[in-house]
């Protein structure tokens, strides 16, 4: 029996189907700006707790809960316009960021205590800040390292 | 067990493209669809009409507000048969001497 087409056309095909799920995979969910958006966002919400008073407090924790729903508003969107497939390890990756989170936030205590032991004036706002830019630079370096491994996986199991 | 079947509805180029797409996602938004593959409105519809048509595609019609937003998802028989293609496209491969080293795997394992 002969087969339908030949061998080259049918490795085209193939390598086709590699690229269009390394484009879902590699499918840009997060504008640069929204990683800067928070880090701005983490620095004011700390110097308003920082500050000690109720009003400013509350009113750093209302700015910063509006701030991260508007902001994620076209991340959510991006998302479910083509959300890669479970099999595909969307949910690995949404793991890598949650701990990444959890780690700047025990990197933001850290230094926070770190820096209040030294005696360094507005300690809580200056670890938010530098929690802030970790999350800006490391976070799209994740996100990138995720894809990688995702496109890996996939291709590792073929 | 999947067994190889050669799909000639899905292997023409443009609908190969966009079930590859599709078989990576969920529902996928037809703006999405019609950048990502590079198509015009009309000839992205015509091909989902195809694939919808064929039982492969479901098509879904909502509304965000005023906007109406059309989606698309690959069916069970949509993404089988696409697995089948799959599994078929590699035994050509590798009936020819495995010469060119595939990493394409069916959407159905993960």
């Amino acid at each position: 029996m002969h087969d339908p087409i030949d061998p080259a056309d049918a490795a085209r095909a193939l390598s086709e189907i590699d690229r269009r799920r390394e484009q879902v995979i590699r499918r840009k969910v997060f504008p640069g700006w929204w990683w800067w958006a928070y880090a701005v966002l983490m620095t004011a919400f700390s110097a308003a707790v920082e500050s000690g008073r109720g009003v400013l407090t509350g009113i750093g924790i209302a700015l910063f809960v509006v701030g991260a729903l508007l902001i994620d508003v076209p991340v959510r969107r991006a998302a479910r316009a083509a959300a890669p497939r479970r099999g595909l390890g969307a949910r690995r990756a949404l793991t890598g960021l949650a701990t990444f989170v959890v780690g700047l936030l025990g990197v933001a205590v850290a230094t926070g205590f770190s820096l209040k032991a030294a005696g360094v004036p507005h300690p809580g706002a200056i670890a938010g800040a530098v929690a802030g830019v970790l999350f800006a630079v490391v976070g799209p370096m994740l996100v990138r390292y995720e894809a990688d491994l995702l496109m890996r996986r996939s291709a590792s199991q073929g | 067990m999947i067994t190889p079947r050669f799909d000639e509805l899905i292997h023409a180029p443009t609908r190969l493209s966009l079930v590859a797409f599709l078989a990576a996602t969920g529902w996928a938004d037809f703006a999405v669809l019609r950048d990502s593959v590079g198509l015009s409105d009309s000839a992205l519809s015509k091909q989902l009409t195809t694939l919808a048509d064929a039982g492969y595609v479901e098509i879904r019609k909502a509304f965000v507000g005023k906007r109406p937003r059309t989606s698309a998802r690959l069916t069970t028989d949509g993404r089988t048969a696409f697995d089948r293609h799959v599994l078929a496209l590699q035994e050509i491969v590798a009936a020819a001497g495995g010469s060119v080293v595939r990493s394409s795997r069916p959407s159905g394992q993960s």
